[in-house]
């Protein structure tokens, strides 16, 4: 180990970022990130979910080229947008989605793209044996480097991954929520190799949700808020109460209207929903007049909880209810038909016919209403352009394709769509996302007028903020469960947060950030 | 914005490639009355060419609403010779015109559903399924009589020239205002099957569900009904075709049919439904039959052969899909 070390630090330091400036058209994903890894030492990373992670292992890893800034590896700056030589440098990234090939054996993943070769000609010998010895490094012996990989489970397969980034001589390996798919025996594992790793001098980036995670492996933490480094290589033992505010990050007040009142009756019950591996036994009801909130980290299962509630996904157990009607599993037509509305998670894949024009996109839940012997067409689009009035829709000429519009006026397409259809219930998933404020304003003028009116509203947001803005009653998920039900104008960003992340939210900590 | 672009956005790129498309229709016309002016612009070649098509025109519309869903129906072909042997066999002896209507329609549209449920139920895809149904069909259609064309004079119920009407050949080869009785047919199949495609729930959904399968099931669309339907209508319609096909020839071949699907799947897509579903014109449908019958009387009239038919046609095809390729990609 050379260079001086530092409090917490270990070696010399082998990649800098400075200054680090990422936009997107309309969106400053980052504003200015500073952020350092040294030899040897595992820098956890961590930021609430749109905080700019993963635009920052990006621009690292050479995937999208950064606005402004610089990126240093032994204080050279690093060719922009070139993935080839971020590795080449020794910049290895291991995605949430492990991005390895099923059908070829785990000697072929770790050597994909750069196969050990005798003149033209595959050495695969050679390829076997390295594959082994890369593997035994990691401790992860016993997985054999001829099997396919299909046959290995979610750990091992991330053994092979990194075991793929260790052969292009790694020096920095970042890990992008590596534990999120291990159960708490492969977890350990997963730090015995980190151990091992870091040992060699390896410096690790470990981006996890996971604040005891942090707290056992870390040595330093580094904070984003919004796009910008709200703490730049603290020690790993900051307090989860420091850690949790840093990731809160700016506030902005104005933007919620005032939370609707009068709570009615029952309209949907679910009760020990179980779609497994996802959601694994959830139950609670929404009443009229309510904008019920689901929180919870991306993969806590809340998307999933909608799509088995609309029967679009299978469920193993459960019962779904509304206004006293059972509505059978895999029946997403039938639920529709019951009075429940979905905003999916994707508008443009899942929500809208993008090629179709907003008339067919609105009507396509509810045309039994404009048929009379035959489709009434201009009436159906008479009833759509009020429709998109009434919500402000920008445009509101009912024959523009969907495709053309903005994301927060195709929200607002999705949203006509069940108002023309007078659904009771509405399961709105992440209506918010990629959707810019002014537009994120009226988003949240309508859900609350649309409570007003009566409807039960369900709101899944990864952001905390909104929920505790807007929300009348706020459930949180984590791993698949319910773990807390919380009163919507009391709680807080941070409350939910803590909720989200703490493996057990003992009362104590809850007293700590409340 | 150019006055091009003014008037796509206003009347939609579908119709615009209708309009596109009856150019060339009339453009094949006018070629062909300079070309052949004594026998082509007749009333007499006009009436051929429209019975010629109606075969093709009636399995086109069925292919349209598969073609719709982002499905595909290979097998309409082979339905027409199987349902016209099976049909025959059974009438042929009582010389019932009705049996043999009923039986070549409920035959094809069976096969049909068996092409429904192998991709509804059995999750194959329809290429492959009707893949299958292709050769199934075809070997069934040898099966039933022994290889061996069925006569089916029989059920004229006049003479060959001038049968009675609603006796099978009469469908072939009768007239009404002087308009054969087989392009009736095919024209009310086709303003029906517009209806259906643009004025009802069902028509609607049949697209939806071919121009983006999750958003039309979240939106309710019973995704799976609507793919099964769409294949039984494919062999109904081929069952139509097939009673159309033997009332002019006055038998049931085993080898008739042969490349049917082609004709219809090339004149759907020229007419500018997408393969990939979500968009779908019955006009274009229609405009695309017409197409292809006019390069084949022209042709024909000029001594071109065959083959050089098929080389023509490939390329409209080709050209017609290249023509189609979305300019915005997302």
């Amino acid at each position: 180990m050379n260079g001086a070390p530092t409090a917490g630090g270990k070696g010399a330091t082998v990649l800098e970022v400075r200054g680090l400036v990422k936009t997107y058209p309309g969106v400053e994903a980052l504003r200015g990130v500073d952020f350092n890894v040294r030899e040897g030492e595992v820098h956890c990373l961590l930021g609430a979910n749109g905080a700019g992670k993963s635009t920052l292992i990006k621009c690292v890893s050479g995937v999208v080229e950064p606005t402004a800034g610089e990126i240093l590896v032994d204080g050279e700056p690093l060719p922009e947008r070139d993935t080839a030589a971020a590795l080449g440098r020794g910049i290895a990234t291991i995605y949430q989605e492990l991005d390895l090939v099923e059908e070829l054996s785990v000697a072929q993943n770790i050597f994909l793209g750069h196969e050990p070769r005798r003149g033209p000609l595959l050495d695969l010998g050679r390829m076997r044996g390295e594959a082994s010895a890369l593997l035994t490094r990691l401790g992860h012996e016993k997985i054999d480097p001829r099997l396919p990989l299909a046959a290995l489970r979610p750990a091992a397969r991330q053994a092979v991954s990194i075991a793929r980034a260790l052969s292009y001589d790694a020096r920095v390996l970042i890990m992008d929520e590596p534990s999120a798919i291990l159960d708490a025996g492969e977890v350990e594992t997963l730090f015995g190799v980190v151990r091992r790793l870091t040992a060699e001098g390896v410096g690790v980036v470990y981006i996890s949700h996971r604040l005891d995670e942090i707290r056992r492996i870390g040595d330093r933490v580094t904070v984003l808020a919004d796009g910008a480094t709200a703490a730049d290589g603290i020690a790993a033992d900051t307090s989860t109460d420091e850690l949790v505010r840093l990731m809160v990050g700016r506030k902005v007040d104005r933007l919620y209207p005032d939370r609707p009142t009068g709570v009615g009756e029952v309209l949907l019950e679910a009760r020990d929903i179980k779609a497994l591996p996802a959601v694994r036994g959830v139950s609670f009801e929404v009443r009229a007049g309510e904008v019920l909130g689901i929180g919870g980290l991306v993969g806590s299962g809340r998307s999933e909880l909608l799509r088995a509630i609309c029967g679009l996904d299978p469920r193993e157990t459960g019962e779904v209810t509304l206004a006293g009607k059972r509505l059978p599993p895999n029946r997403p037509d039938r639920a529709i038909a019951a009075g429940l509305g979905l905003a999916p998670e994707d508008r443009k894949s899942q929500g809208l016919l993008l090629d179709w024009s907003l008339t067919k996109n609105v009507s396509l839940a509810d045309l039994g209403r404009f048929t009379h012997g035959l489709l009434d067409v201009r009436g159906e689009r008479a009833a759509v352009r009020d429709q998109l009035r009434s919500l402000n829709t920008v445009p509101d000429d009912p024959d523009r394709r969907a495709g053309e519009l903005s994301g927060g006026n195709q929200q607002k397409v999705v949203l006509a769509r069940w108002l023309l259809r007078e659904c009771r219930v509405l399961l709105l998933d992440e209506p918010t996302r990629g959707v810019d404020i002014p537009s994120k304003a009226e988003i949240y003028r309508i859900v609350t007028e649309l409570a007003e009116r009566g409807l039960g509203v369900v709101l899944v947001s990864s952001e905390l903020e909104e929920l505790a803005g807007i929300c009348t009653r706020v459930l949180v998920m984590r791993e698949g469960e319910l773990v807390a039900d919380l009163d919507g104008a009391k709680t807080t960003e941070r409350e939910l947060l803590a909720y989200a992340v703490v493996p057990t939210a003992g009362p104590d900590l809850i007293e700590e950030v409340a | 914005m150019s006055y091009a672009i003014a008037l796509r956005k206003r009347f939609g790129a579908l119709q615009f490639q209708e309009y596109a498309l009856a150019l060339v229709v009339i453009a094949l016309f006018v070629a062909g009355a300079i070309l052949k002016p004594d026998t082509f612009p007749t009333w007499d070649n006009v009436r051929n060419m429209l019975t010629q098509a109606s075969i093709v025109g009636v399995l086109a519309v069925g292919m349209t609403f598969v073609i719709a869903t982002s499905g595909i129906d290979l097998s309409v072909g082979s339905m027409v010779a199987a349902a016209g042997v099976f049909a025959g066999t059974m009438a042929e002896p009582s010389g019932g015109t009705f049996i043999f209507i009923v039986a070549a329609i409920a035959f094809a549209a069976l096969l049909g559903a068996v092409n429904a449920t192998a991709i509804t139920f059995g999750r194959v895809v329809p290429f492959i399924a009707t893949l299958a149904m292709l050769s199934i069909a075809r070997g069934l259609a040898l099966i039933f009589n022994d290889k061996l064309p069925v006569g089916l004079l029989n059920l004229n119920g006049g003479s060959f020239g001038d049968p009675s009407p609603f006796s099978l050949l009469w469908f072939g080869t009768g007239k009404i205002i002087g308009i054969p009785v087989s392009v009736w047919i095919f024209l009310g199949i086709v303003i029906a099957g517009w209806v259906v495609l643009n004025r009802t729930r069902y028509g609607r959904h049949v697209v939806a569900v071919g121009g983006n399968r999750e958003a039309a099931r979240i939106a309710g669309v019973p995704v799976r009904r609507v793919i099964f339907s769409v294949y039984v209508l494919s062999g109904l319609l081929a069952g139509i075709a097939t009673v159309l096909l033997c009332a002019r020839l006055g038998s049931a071949s085993p080898v008739s049919g042969e490349l049917y699907e082609l004709d219809a799947i090339g004149a759907v897509v020229i007419g500018g439904t997408s393969l990939a579903g979500g968009r779908a014109t019955m006009v274009g449908t229609f405009l695309g039959v017409l197409t292809f019958a006019l390069i084949f009387s022209l042709m024909t009239q000029l001594d071109l052969s065959t083959e050089i038919q098929q080389v023509t046609k490939g390329a409209i095809v080709l050209g017609a899909v290249l023509l189609q390729r979305p300019e915005v990609r997302y």
